[in-house]
């Protein structure tokens, strides 16, 4: 396809860019031009069918070995451009990506000026403030003690206690899930863009997760996870009805040292070793979920209630932390009620609903990191003293170290861990999935033994030395310049770590954009056509690969990013002055986080945009 | 509280095993219904054309399913009877019809550059 469009400009320069397009990249992967240029490309495959789809432009070509394609446009669009493969070619294909810069980067510049001008004013309005005020409230604005119980409505709060709710959206769940792991395991190692489970997972239920379900409900896919399913059916002896409390595997109890976030951390980064496997190929897919479920149901025999979820499920560990930031929560409604009654049924389970499987106390809870939102405590409670409420994004992450040794209701070094190296997963998974690096591609995919092995190690190093280290340096800083040696430096380490919550909600947002909105199409061809047999359910199996809203896509996520630095502003503030008695110090110390925020955040939008 | 712990068991084997079952019999009974062979399209060092030998009774009407289970392009012709698909996309399915009216064998091919071996890519149909 030759596309012609022709504006005469009297400073128009005309640009000429061969580019060699080979599994899985392009040659030159970075090219840049000034506004008004005229751009020819020609577009040479060096082994199979090759496309070249430009986006925001919304134009495309296409070369086959010995038959090149050829594009002419006019950059009159400015900002970075990514341009990606439009045919496939291969199953890292959906990352083939190069990127075309039209300078001058407009909303690289007004970015960068928003983030320094929000750091700046939150400096303005931390110094201006003389005393702590009583009641927190999220930009000055709403309380964060503000709540609103939806169990209120009678509707709600008959669902809730329905033994059959969530058991109808698990199963539903089960049925999706079961033609997930079928299209699996008859896709083998095929395209991962045409098939059903590669699509499904990565594709739509990533970028919900990420855009919806967590910020919003928090722990809402644990609510609806069939993974558990069998476990819990073998645990109990019953699917939905309420035999006896104890169960019928082995109940052994999971070691207290381990009962925490570190075996997630530690396992969601080894899952990452793999997604360049699993995201692209169906068996891949299929082997990961099947090894998911299989884990689920032996760890539910041996050990006791959820164990599974609380410290093996691989994305439990950042929906958990970052539930904590989310929308809606369970708590109990009145404390009276709750003091008063003996036995708490809500832990020990009665006729009518079993003891917390997710192992919290329910009438005691004010965190949302281990509430697996199950509410079989709605059920177990003969006072409908549980609540569904809805309260301001944050107000989770306020509550502060408890007296108690309870390890579920505290801020603690292992959340802060998880909240650090969710950013240095997300920075791996950008350059390796988004980035135009051909060399980092074929070490991710493991074209040779030591480019995957180098790209595990340089994973490591990010994840786990550079991030935390710079984030170390900080708080370090930070302590040093409060001048307060009463409170200790791990303290101000945690509870400064929690700022990452909203930033890494945020540029997970941003990176999900740049999936669903480039690859979204790919979804009505798989509905249609699930197993690639060539069905066609609903009429869309022919619906070609569009592309849509990539013009506005690096708008959306500088924005996402933005509201994340502000949520992290705002929090940080009083994060700080939870930690110091002083306001003084509490200021003092802010200062040096405030400025690795700005630094990181103009990072964050280098790397979207600039 | 029995009934509905039956139901709920139903609901659960409907969901999985049921679904299974399913598939398999739509599919199973599509393929007998309107196709007369399945070819599998493949790189040679991937497997090739699968079957590469097959054949067709003379005179009736032959629909070959095609699926290209790979990752990249790979086309269809058949010289003989004027047939060709000119690309069949990773993951595409395509179906072709003719009527074999000679007898004989009959080589097919890929008509789009696959692979280095991609000019090995080739198969025959016997009309008996």
């Amino acid at each position: 396809m030759l596309i012609l469009i022709f504006v005469p400009s009297s400073f128009a320069q005309e640009q000429f860019f061969q580019i060699k397009a080979k599994k899985f990249s392009y040659t030159p992967n970075i090219i840049k031009v000034n506004k008004g240029d005229v751009v020819r490309f020609r577009l040479v495959s060096e082994d199979v069918h090759h496309g070249l789809f430009l986006d925001g432009y919304g134009i495309s070509t296409s070369a086959y070995p010995g038959q090149e394609g050829a594009l002419k446009f006019v950059a009159d669009k400015t900002g970075r451009f990514s341009f990606r493969c439009s045919h496939t070619c291969g199953e890292f294909h959906p990352y083939m990506v190069g990127y075309l810069y039209v300078s001058p980067n407009y909303l690289f510049w007004a970015g960068t000026f928003i983030i320094l001008l929000l750091g700046f004013g939150s400096f303005i309005i931390t110094m201006s403030k003389t005393q702590k005020k009583e009641g927190l409230k999220l930009f000055g604005i709403i309380p964060l003690n503000w709540q609103l119980e939806l169990t209120r409505f009678k509707l709600i709060r008959n669902l809730l206690k329905s033994r059959w709710f969530p058991l109808i959206p698990i199963i539903i769940n089960l049925f999706i899930f079961t033609v997930i792991l079928f299209a699996g395991f008859v896709g083998g190692w095929g395209s991962g863009n045409y098939n059903f489970g590669v699509m499904i997972v990565w594709i739509l239920w990533w970028v919900l997760l990420m855009l919806f379900m967590v910020p919003l409900i928090g722990r809402f896919w644990c609510m609806i996870c069939p993974f558990p399913l069998l476990g819990e059916w073998i645990q109990r002896g019953k699917l939905i009805a309420v035999g006896r409390q104890k169960s019928w595997g082995l109940s052994k109890k999971w070691p207290n040292k381990w009962k925490n976030l570190w075996p997630l951390v530690i396992l969601f980064w080894i899952t990452t070793w793999f997604s360049g496997f699993f995201t692209v190929r169906p068996f891949a897919t299929f082997i990961l979920l099947g090894a998911i479920i299989l884990l689920a149901i032996i760890a539910s025999i041996i050990y006791e209630k959820r164990t599974f979820c609380i410290t093996m499920c691989p994305v439990s560990g950042f929906m958990g932390l970052y539930s904590n930031f989310s929308l809606c929560s369970v708590r109990r409604k009145d404390p009276e009620i709750c003091r008063k009654h003996i036995p708490k049924t809500c832990v020990v389970g009665n006729e009518k609903g079993y003891g917390c499987p997710w192992m919290e106390l329910p009438f005691d809870m004010n965190r949302n990191t281990y509430c697996g939102l199950c509410l079989e405590c709605f059920k177990a409670c003969p006072y409908d003293n549980m609540g569904f409420f809805v309260s301001p994004f944050g107000r989770h992450l306020f509550v502060e170290r408890r007296k108690t040794d309870d390890i579920y209701n505290r801020r603690s070094t292992d959340e802060a861990f998880k909240g650090l190296t969710m950013l240095g997963i997300f920075l791996s998974f950008f350059l390796a999935f988004q980035g135009p690096y051909g060399h980092l591609k074929d070490m991710v995919r493991a074209t040779s033994l030591s480019g995957y092995l180098s790209y595990i190690g340089e994973s490591f190093c990010i994840d786990f030395l550079l991030i935390p280290v710079v984030f170390l340096l900080f708080t370090f800083l930070s302590w040093k310049v409060s001048k307060n040696k009463e409170v200790k430096f791990k303290e101000v380490f945690v509870n400064f770590a929690y700022i990452l919550v909203p930033v890494g909600l945020a540029i997970w947002a941003a990176f999900s954009i740049g999936i669903i909105l480039p690859n979204g199409s790919y979804l009505l061809h798989i509905v249609s056509d699930p197993f690639a047999w060539g069905w066609n359910l609903f009429g869309t199996a022919n619906f070609p690969w569009t592309p849509v809203f990539t013009g506005i896509m690096p708008y959306i996520q500088v924005l996402l990013v933005v509201i994340g630095l502000m949520f992290a502003l705002d929090f940080g503030g009083k994060f700080s002055q939870q930690t110091y008695a002083s306001m003084d110090e509490a200021k003092k110390s802010w200062i040096p986080i405030l400025i690795y925020l700005v630094g990181l955040h103009i990072f964050f939008l280098k790397l979207f945009t600039g | 509280m029995k009934k509905n712990e039956l139901i709920a068991i139903l609901l659960v084997i409907l969901s999985t095993i049921g679904t299974v079952l399913a598939i398999f019999a739509i599919e199973k009974f599509r393929r007998n219904k309107f196709y007369t062979v399945e070819l599998l399209a493949r790189a040679p060092n991937n497997g090739n054309w699968y079957p590469r030998r097959f054949t067709l009774p003379y005179g009736k009407e032959a629909k070959i399913l095609i699926r290209n289970i790979e990752t990249v392009s790979h086309g269809f012709a058949l010289p003989d009877f004027n047939v060709a698909v000119n690309e069949i996309k990773a993951g595409e399915v395509v179906v072709v019809k003719f009527t074999p009216d000679k007898r004989g064998i009959f080589p097919f091919m890929c008509t789009v550059w696959c692979s280095d071996e991609h000019l090995h890519m080739t198969g025959e149909i016997t009309v008996e």
